[in-house]
């Protein structure tokens, strides 16, 4: 059975009042940002129910006629939603967002919104330590071998992103040397335009060195010596690939 | 023909018209069956008082066609009368009820504990507002039928009504000694009173409609919504 995590009050109000109406036949939507987890929460409250898509508006309607409860996602993509008869049948829709207020007004009984990951810290961390548990095991790594504080919690497309971003930092720490030289390799082999190449993409190399370097000791001064550079010629590098 | 030897008495008594008779101090001397529930939404000082207001000069009786609006109760016109300078009666007409336009479809209306759907939509209501909530209900009303997602949509707008109320009651209990009509059947009802210190009207004519689907009585004042929900069994 899935299960489903959550901390916030607003959510917990959500599955209390899902939890009453189980066994009513009434319809109720869930609407929220896209990968906050509606999905999920439907699938948890009722594992049974058959879940179509509201992209394929012939599909709800059939399965609408075989079935008392049904949860249909994406209820925004419906291409004729008021044609849709939910007499006396238990109803959980999702939705990215609200589209027509009075028609969803008119068809809902239960109109829930449910809060984006930002407003849910515990939540998150939840996820995070979900995702970062899962990826270890599906890239078969030692999780000794990862930084896990460093890990960058883009939480811009909610746990899509946050996924995204545990996956791409994981990879990225565990990447070695002559993983570098091959991703270069491809890159390369797929970027070459016109002439003046080798200029062109002296900055894959220079930019992040730069970059690196100052933030590890500071000064141009002390970077220029330990790169072995000119002192000017450095400050030149830093103008023409724009390092702040 | 001699009227005599006819008590009048229990005539009067399940009369459904309201009748009261008061001695000339304004304490009530009888009342009807009716009458004593109508005493559950309007003070005896003020039915006196219109009483007096509306009596005739002189012994008799007189009758005034006026509306009178108590909640549920609704009168066109009273009758004050006086034979001695002890006894003052009043009767007041109900108002014909207006038949409904929207036929309930019986056999579609789910048999359903209130309760759960109240519980629900309160936590519905939780999602959104923090407000202060006082709940007192009548845990052992009986299961009945009703259309469960009209009335859900119908709670949802009522509760709607008070998102920004400081400080809201709602009760549901059984009217008791009240019945209304659906199809030929004598039904009991269930009432649902919420009210608060103030709230929002913007989807008043929604919650009514709603209520006229469920051939529910709704009375709509400026602090309270009360909704008379029949128990259709």
């Amino acid at each position: 059975m899935e299960t489903f995590f959550t901390t916030s009050d607003k959510i917990q109000h959500i599955i209390k009042s899902f939890n009453l109406i189980k066994t009513l036949f009434v319809s109720s939507i869930i609407i929220g940002d896209a990968h906050i987890g509606k999905k999920s929460l439907a699938r948890y409250l009722f594992p049974d129910a058959p879940l179509v898509s509201g992209k394929n508006q012939e599909e709800v309607k059939a399965t609408l006629e075989n079935y008392d409860e049904i949860i249909i996602s994406d209820f925004e993509k419906l291409s004729n939603p008021s044609d849709l008869d939910f007499t006396n049948k238990r109803i959980i829709a999702t939705a990215n967002y609200l589209g027509n207020p009075k028609l969803i007004d008119e068809l809902f009984a239960f109109i829930y919104t449910m809060p984006v990951l930002q407003e849910r810290p515990d939540d998150v961390k939840y996820l995070q330590h979900k995702f970062i548990t899962e990826a270890i095991h599906t890239l078969m790594l030692d999780k000794a071998d990862i930084d896990l504080d460093a890990i960058p919690m883009d939480l811009s497309f909610n746990s899509r992103s946050l996924k995204q971003s545990i996956y791409s930092h994981i990879i990225k720490q565990t990447i070695h040397i002559h993983d570098i030289t091959k991703l270069l390799h491809d890159y390369f082999y797929a970027h070459f335009e016109g002439n003046d190449n080798y200029r062109k993409h002296l900055g894959l190399y220079e930019k992040p060195l730069i970059e690196a370097g100052l933030k590890k000791f500071g000064s141009q001064l002390k970077l220029a010596e330990i790169l072995g550079i000119n002192r000017n010629t450095l400050r030149k590098k830093i103008y023409e690939h724009k390092i702040d | 023909m001699s009227t005599k030897l006819i008590d009048f008495k229990s005539f009067v008594e399940w009369d459904n018209s309201p009748f009261i008779l008061f001695d000339n101090k304004g304490k009530i001397t009888y009342l009807n069956n009716v009458a004593e529930i109508l005493f559950g939404y309007v003070s005896k000082k003020e039915l006196y008082d219109i009483a007096l207001l509306y009596a005739p000069q002189n012994f008799g009786y007189k009758t005034t066609a006026i509306t009178l609006v108590y909640d549920a109760f609704n009168f066109y016109a009273i009758t004050v009368g006086y034979e001695d300078e002890y006894q003052l009666s009043l009767r007041l007409y109900n108002s014909p009820r207006v038949k409904p336009t929207y036929k309930l479809e019986k056999d579609k209306l789910l048999i359903t504990d209130i309760n759960i759907l109240l519980e629900a939509n309160i936590a519905l209501f939780r999602t959104k507002n923090s407000n202060k909530l006082q709940l007192l209900t009548d845990q052992d009303l009986p299961l009945f039928k009703i259309d469960q997602n009209n009335f859900s949509k119908l709670l949802r707008k009522t509760l709607n009504a008070f998102r920004a109320s400081d400080s809201i009651d709602i009760s549901l209990k059984l009217l008791i000694g009240q019945h209304v009509i659906i199809e030929n059947k004598k039904e009991a009802i269930v009432q649902f009173n919420i009210e608060a210190n103030g709230r929002y009207t913007d989807t008043d004519d929604e919650i009514r409609t709603l209520a006229t689907y469920g051939q529910i009585n709704c009375i709509i004042k400026e602090h309270s919504i009360k909704l008379e929900i029949p128990l259709i069994q």
